[in-house]
């Protein structure tokens, strides 16, 4: 009874439905975005997600590189699918700060921006006369990102490029996962760039807090390998103390048994029962209430010890292969230990559990017409997350942000089109330009 | 019909190898984690407190705010956490699991069980003197001590509430009351369902099926996103002076790093299965085997792939596969790896490296190919640059003693993290904190020590 009493709170206190009838946490904190592919992109659509205002600052005519990645090659209403996941809401600016006005035009805008994000080669805003040391003259209160594979400075900064999946092999995530003997894997999302992005997005956070408690802003530097290396677990630890190199375990988890992915008739399923009382009700799910007595299995540290946890998998991949996965997720609950099906992006989109709860987002894009995507997991009940609308074309917002901001009036702007400091999209490659069907006026604001 | 030709480089990038030593050196001196402990902190104006159990997630959002400089008070039941037992076979350092012991660090440890009002009481006490709460339960557990959100906020508008579980806390399937482990928080996430070897020309095989990330993925998922959320809600507090509550489900935080996921599947109707070596966005971005050990190798755009062929010698596998959308054919990509390999496996991984150097930083062909060495826990931790870099720090700590953990990932000019202690035992600041923020003493914690209230 008293369940349904919170979960009824909760239900209205974080009821989807009323999202945009509440305020943004980052209201009135403006980003200013220079970069490209994910890595960079993420953290300013991070803080816009919560309600901080984004000017992306693209190349005139091609723009974004990730207006070229996109799923087996597929372009959507000309629009690359990749480029929409980290470009929400967002003002598309195109504008070039490698000649002398645009370099000047992103300073005046740095000025009136609270962050900085970008994620070019060590030096390089710098030597366009954009870096930290120059944009925190002009507002000391800047707080500066800038993300890369390696850093800002070490023997392995210079001169290397840097992509997602190389962060996953430099770090040790990609020599972890798989299975032993195997192709070590690659996880099949760009997880480097994503989580790297959420933990150079937590930085500016935390900068931002001290900002608001004293005005003064700061360099933040991030590099994309160094952040998987943080969240490989007991891995250094071991290897301090026993010299331990981790090897490629499948899905078992050398440190909590049981917790793997079994093989039912249907489909696979993952199990995990950590304490005596979860053993004790898979056991008992099993027909083999004994096994939870058996010296082998009988304690945490015994069902962990290499060899039993070896013997109670095998005994369990036996058992599951006589189930179907729906069999093993009720007999979870009955019997209170943890088990669930594998979820695709099927399951994910069709979830009840995830529309409700605005993960799986549905809006309408003035250009793009309805879309469906993944919005902020970070459920605030006063100041929920939300996505205003997709991705633009190169360029889009040009004129709105120049006149809004730094007053540019019509033929300053002219001007500056015609030194192709500022311009839009190309028709060729594809990804840069509206739907076939623009009408030529949907989702331009000005 | 002729397909439009497609580059990835990057617009903004020159490619010169010169580095401008000038902002190098002046950032290293303004950012060194050498420095880090002379700096002032970000968050050492806040304290909050941590009930998480059995959980990495909690503890890694809690371990952020810690690094950052907050006073983080661990509760934990009088046995202890959970998570304490969480290590490679069971290894235990001074009794506790070495998965603990990583995501210990700066908090303090009392103990109070939640389940009897003396306990219950306790816990409102500290939450009313708090910034920040973070707990773990199953939906409605917390709400049956009476110390959830809604009973919270009344004795603390300002008290932040985060709540971090499989299931959430609202919605159809929230307060299922199903046990969850980092697994379960990957199988939801979408994100193994494409991770994992594709079924070969062999038939299938027990490594076919998806595939977890090595770590604990779900869980650092979860925590991240709490901590961004707690943050976003501290600024909002900043403001407006209000709190609120935050509720986080790891399997969504992972799925937000699932790329186009959800919307490849809203536009075409399709979804991608494993994918193995492959990518389904750019190929080759390919992991392949050298004579030592493998590499990560990527050529995709036509002008790196007119690069990466070059390297190999193998213009006729250009012209094989000349376009993207050839190379992003799914039916394609095991013969291309394949070719790739019969080139690379003639290497080791350090040769490949060379060989892809020499041909970029000389400029001896159009395009650009990445490309690096796998990297095993060994390797790394033995690697002096990331000692340099601050990536681990080894210290010694008052009763863990001389152990090495992974450093906080920020350099920063201002506020950087940084780790002050490892760990402490179960309920060993029940003395500091509760006489500190309850003014209780020695004798009543030994009474209700008696009484496994503490």
């Amino acid at each position: 009874m008293s369940r349904e009493e919170y979960l009824n709170w909760t239900n209205k206190a974080f009821d989807a439905s009323k999202i945009f009838a509440k305020p943004e946490a980052l209201h009135g904190i403006r980003v200013l975005e220079l970069a490209t592919l994910i890595l960079g992109p993420a953290v300013p659509d991070n803080l816009g997600l919560l309600g901080a205002e984004v000017i992306k600052v693209e190349l005139p005519g091609a723009g974004d590189t990730m207006r070229s990645v996109t799923p087996y090659g597929t372009f959507w209403k000309n629009a690359s699918i990749g480029q929409f996941a980290q470009n929400h809401s967002k003002y598309h600016l195109a504008l070039d700060v490698r000649v002398s006005q645009g370099a000047e035009i992103f300073r005046r805008l740095a000025k009136k921006c609270d962050v900085v994000v970008e994620n070019l080669r060590a030096g390089t805003m710098d030597r366009w006369g954009i870096g930290y040391e120059q944009l925190r003259e002009i507002n000391p209160g800047i707080i500066y990102i800038a993300l890369n594979g390696f850093g800002q400075w070490g023997e392995y900064s210079v001169g290397r490029a840097s992509y997602d999946a190389v962060a996953q092999t430099v770090s040790g995530l990609l020599a972890t996962t798989g299975f032993p003997g195997r192709l070590p894997l690659k996880t099949g999302v760009f997880v480097g760039d994503y989580f790297g992005a959420l933990q150079g997005t937590i930085g500016v956070m935390a900068a931002l807090h001290h900002r608001d408690r004293t005005g003064h802003g700061q360099f933040i530097e991030f590099s994309q390998g160094e952040g998987l290396m943080r969240v490989l677990d007991w891995s250094w630890l071991y290897y301090y103390l026993e010299k331990y190199n981790r090897p490629q375990t499948g899905n078992r988890d050398l440190a909590i048994c049981p917790s793997d992915v079994f093989s039912c008739q249907d489909a696979p399923v993952a199990v995990a029962a950590a304490s005596n009382q979860e053993f004790q009700g898979l056991c008992t799910a099993m027909g083999k209430p004994e096994l939870a007595k058996d010296a082998r299995f009988s304690t945490i540290s015994a069902r962990l010890k290499d060899e039993n946890a070896v013997a109670l998998l095998a005994i369990i991949r036996d058992w599951a292969k006589t189930k179907t996965v729906a069999e093993v997720d009720a007999l979870g609950s009955k019997h209170g230990f943890a088990a669930s099906p594998i979820l695709d992006a099927k399951d994910l989109y069709e979830s009840p559990h995830m529309r409700a709860r605005a993960t799986v987002f549905e809006y309408e894009d003035p250009m793009y017409g309805k879309m469906v995507e993944t919005c902020c997991p970070a459920k605030l009940c006063k100041t929920p997350g939300r996505i205003k609308w997709a991705n633009k074309p190169v360029g889009l917002d040009n004129d709105f942000v120049l006149r809004k901001l730094l007053g540019l009036r019509t033929y300053q702007l002219k001007a500056l089109a015609e030194q192709k400091v500022i311009g839009k999209w190309v028709e060729n490659p594809p990804g840069r330009k509206p739907p076939a069907d623009w009408d030529g006026k949907a989702g331009v604001i000005m | 019909m002729t397909l439009p030709k497609i580059t990835t480089n990057l617009p903004y990038e020159d490619f010169s190898t010169e580095t401008d030593r000038t902002w190098v050196d002046w950032i290293h001196d303004m950012d060194d984690p050498k420095q880090n402990y002379l700096k002032p902190e970000a968050l050492d104006d806040l304290t909050v407190i941590d009930a998480s159990y059995g959980s990495i997630a909690g503890l890694f959002c809690s371990s952020i705010l810690a690094e950052f400089g907050a006073e983080v008070i661990r509760v934990e039941p009088p046995e202890g956490d959970l998570a304490r037992e969480f290590s490679p076979f069971g290894y235990k350092h001074q009794d506790t699991g070495l998965g603990y012991l990583v995501e210990a660090r700066n908090k303090l440890h009392i103990t109070a069980n939640l389940a009897t009002s003396e306990g219950q009481e306790v816990f409102r006490r500290l939450a009313a003197q708090a910034d920040v709460v973070i707990e773990t339960a199953a939906a409605g557990v917390m709400d049956g001590y009476g110390l959830s959100y809604r009973y919270l906020k009344d004795i603390n508008p300002r008290l932040i509430y985060a709540a971090i579980n499989t299931y959430g806390h609202f919605g159809p399937d929230a307060g299922c009351g199903k046990v969850s482990y980092d697994i379960i928080d990957q199988a939801r996430s979408g994100v193994m369902a494409v991770t994992g070897e594709p079924v070969g020309p062999e038939g299938p095989q027990p490594w076919n099926i998806p595939t977890k990330e090595g770590s604990w993925m779900g869980w650092y998922a979860g925590g991240a996103w709490a901590a961004f959320g707690v943050l976003g809600a501290l600024h909002y507090r900043h403001v407006t002076g209000e709190g609120q509550m935050v509720d986080v489900a790891p399997p969504e935080a992972e799925l937000s790093f699932c790329d186009y996921h959800v919307a490849y599947y809203h536009t075409t109707g399709k979804i991608r299965g494993l994918v193995g070596a492959y990518d389904s966005a750019v190929f080759p971005y390919t992991i392949v085997k050298t004579k030592d050990s493998y590499s990560f190798i990527a050529g995709f755009s036509d002008v790196n792939w007119e690069g990466l062929t070059n390297i190999m010698g193998d213009p006729e596998l250009r012209k094989k596969y000349p376009t993207i959308f050839d190379r992003l054919n799914p039916d394609f990509q095991p013969e291309i790896h394949k070719a790739i390999e019969a080139w690379s496996k003639n290497f080791t991984s350090q040769e490949v490296f060379e060989k892809v150097q020499d041909y970029t930083l000389n400029r001896r062909g159009p395009g650009v190919v990445a490309t690096a060495r796998m990297a095993d826990v060994k390797d790394n931790f033995e690697d002096e640059n990331w000692w340099e870099r601050g990536v681990f720090d080894k210290g010694t700590d008052p009763v863990y003693g001389d152990l090495a953990l992974q450093a906080p990932v920020w350099k920063m000019t201002g506020t950087p993290g940084r780790i002050k202690w490892v760990c402490r035992p179960i309920g060993a600041d029940n003395e500091y904190i509760y006489q500190k923020y309850l003014g209780i003493g020695k004798t009543q914690l030994q009474e209700w020590k008696t009484k496994n209230i503490v």
